[in-house]
């Protein structure tokens, strides 16, 4: 029995990527095509999971109904470049390439990337468990990332464009200024030179997590009770996270699919409110602007918050 | 009772004649994996996991070890080839093809994501030679005394050639859009032109391309019968493969194959084992009828070796179901 997901993946590179890049004279990056096709394949079933089981839940368990749903459409335009369009392409043409180099010549230099199934060769052969290793390392790496980036100013000043949002969605999880996409890839990057993190190796596993993720920003009234919200980041824990009170540099529960790190670092808040979302000082177009005028007012408070601050003369 | 008896030993018999075929070894390159196909049963008993990206290999010349390379993964893996048990794991940046001189003196490691060619000494594995190249070298050959090694660059449509001895590149020279494979055939080079339609026939002295053949779009593989009678070509785009005449490099015949066909290596009964790239599986084809049987393995199979004509005893690995 095939995985639909290869077959789907692999239709796709067969009949439409791999003829275009022949057409276009790209053929030259045809190695990559079949990774960024089953990572496109992945993508659009995440984007579908979310609308079939997030939007039932939005739409009979609300917390907030909203007149008006145009500024979801923005959202919504974030998450389709994020997971089935151009971002992805960029990771595996780009990152991809750039990482292999990396690596490769710091193995010239003595310097070996480790990777935990070399630490711990017991792990080769048992994906789930290999993958729940790599996914507690990475969401504690996401954490102080997360955390860090409410902590400078110009961080913070691209990372506002996600916390922005006054209708928070399921869509919302991926609204994030390129720049702020960026910096975690390079982040990303470092922490895989650290421990070796496989790209392609667990892609269902991988939908899981991000399911969950696009999961916590629902507006919906769902909390896991009072175990559950101790194991995984349920809806109301990160929308704790992303009331107008806790945007900037006072914020809590950064985590983004388990809650141990705000609970061992001090930043959980397990209070059951469903507080209002959004940033009050954010320029008004993060907020409802189309993508470009969002991707430019955050460009201009990054620019602002790296310029030394003027003298005014008396 | 008695013939209760008789059926079981004719089971056992044809079970252990199944199995006494061999195994063919297809890398999975985006699973992270070896697939071990039983041969006799065309079924894939079990997967080798390995780190991370694997794409080629090659059989030592005493036979004792298969070589992985697993490029992301930074390592080569040695094999036994009776039974894919990892035996030993040597450091080594990015090594995607792989091949020894026919000697058996040298093994040369092309590095495609770090434009560079390894050559070691095949006694020991001590890297002798590093050769920049640009870029992306990918497909590798050798000259039958095996002083030359030739080398396909993908990223800039060049072939070049380099002396195994001093490490020194004799020349370098355009070829045709994207080349792939390359083959040293009656004292010239074969070489597949992946972003075109065919193969460039290429004089082994100076570089320069004396002809091109059609082929099929996408030509990316080549492979010389174990008879010596016809070379097959591999078409990725248009999903065939292309049979020539060995003598007069005439397209004889031309035999479906979808699914991206990529690899190849001679099964004992004479058909040809082919890794379809896209279509996670193995094709089994019968060169005279064109049909062929489909063996699913890993999601990405790349490379292929059956280990049913090195001489090699005939021992079998486990017959542990695949890892799902």
């Amino acid at each position: 029995m095939s995985d639909p997901f290869d077959t789907l993946a692999g239709w796709l590179s067969e009949h439409l990527l791999i003829p275009l890049l022949w057409q276009v004279g790209l053929m030259r990056w045809e190695d990559l095509a079949y990774g960024w096709a089953l990572f496109a394949t992945y993508g659009a079933v995440q984007v579908a999971l979310m609308y079939a089981i997030c939007l039932p839940l939005e739409r009979f368990f609300p917390i907030e109904r909203w007149p008006d749903h145009r500024v979801e459409l923005t959202d919504m335009f974030y998450t389709v470049l994020a997971r089935v369009g151009l971002l992805p392409l960029v990771t595996f043409v780009l990152f991809f390439r750039v990482q292999v180099a990396f690596s490769g010549w710091l193995t010239d230099h003595g310097y070996v990337p480790p990777t935990l199934e070399r630490a711990i060769p017991g792990l080769l052969g048992h994906p789930i468990l290999t993958f729940l290793a790599y996914a507690l390392i990475l969401d504690f790496a996401d954490y102080w990332r997360h955390r860090l980036s409410h902590r400078f100013r110009w961080w913070y000043a691209l990372h506002a464009l996600h916390h922005a949002q006054r209708q928070m969605t399921f869509w919302s999880d991926d609204r994030n200024h390129l720049l702020d996409d960026l910096i975690a890839a390079l982040w990303f990057g470092v922490i895989a030179l650290g421990v070796g993190v496989p790209p392609l190796q667990f892609p269902l596993l991988v939908l899981v997590l991000r399911f969950l993720e696009s999961l916590s920003h629902a507006n919906t009234r769902l909390s896991f009770g009072w175990l559950g919200e101790r194991l995984l980041i349920s809806p109301r824990f990160h929308r704790v996270h992303h009331a107008a009170r806790a945007a900037g540099k006072q914020s809590c529960n950064y985590g983004a699919v388990f809650p141990y790190w705000d609970m061992l670092f001090g930043t959980a808040d397990f209070t059951t409110q469903y507080a209002p979302t959004g940033d009050p000082r954010a320029p008004e177009a993060l907020a409802s602007g189309g993508y470009l005028a969002q991707q430019w007012a955050g460009l201009q408070g990054f620019i602002q918050a790296l310029a030394p601050p003027r003298r005014h003369l008396s | 009772m008695p013939r209760m008896m008789l059926f079981l030993t004719l089971f056992l018999l044809g079970a252990a004649a199944a199995r006494a075929q061999g195994l063919a070894f297809v890398i999975d390159s985006a699973g992270a994996a070896v697939s071990v196909v039983d041969v006799g049963s065309e079924r894939e008993i079990r997967r080798i996991p390995v780190l991370r990206e694997p794409h080629h290999m090659a059989l030592t010349p005493d036979h004792r070890f298969l070589l992985i390379g697993d490029t992301t993964g930074n390592e080569l893996l040695f094999l036994d080839p009776r039974s894919g048990e990892i035996l030993r794991r040597l450091t080594v940046s990015d090594p995607y093809q792989l091949q020894f001189s026919p000697d058996g003196k040298w093994l040369v490691v092309n590095g495609l994501a770090r434009n560079q060619v390894d050559i070691f000494d095949a006694k020991d594995y001590h890297l002798v030679h590093r050769v920049a190249l640009k870029s992306m070298p990918s497909h590798l050959n050798f000259s039958p005394d095996s002083s030359t090694v030739y080398i396909t660059l993908q990223g800039t449509d060049r072939l070049a050639a380099i002396a195994l001895g001093s490490g020194a590149v004799l020349w370098d020279t355009e070829v045709g859009e994207t080349p792939a494979a390359v083959l040293w055939h009656n004292g010239q080079l074969l070489v597949a032109v992946m972003g075109g339609n065919g193969i460039s026939v290429v004089d082994p002295a100076t570089g320069l391309v004396r002809a091109r053949i059609p082929t099929g779009r996408g030509a990316h593989n080549l492979f010389l019968s174990p008879d010596g009678k016809v070379i097959y070509v591999t078409n990725r785009i248009d999903g065939t493969l292309a049979v020539l005449d060995a003598q007069s490099l005439k397209v004889m015949r031309e035999i479906r194959v979808s699914g991206g066909p990529d690899d190849l290596d001679f099964g004992p009964d004479g058909r040809l084992w082919i890794s379809r790239r896209f279509a996670h599986s193995v094709a089994v084809l019968d060169p005279v009828s064109g049909h062929y049987d489909v063996i699913e393995v890993g999601r990405s199979p790349h490379g292929i070796w059956l280990n049913t004509h090195d001489h090699l005893p005939r021992a079998l690995a486990g017959t542990a179901p695949p890892h799902s």
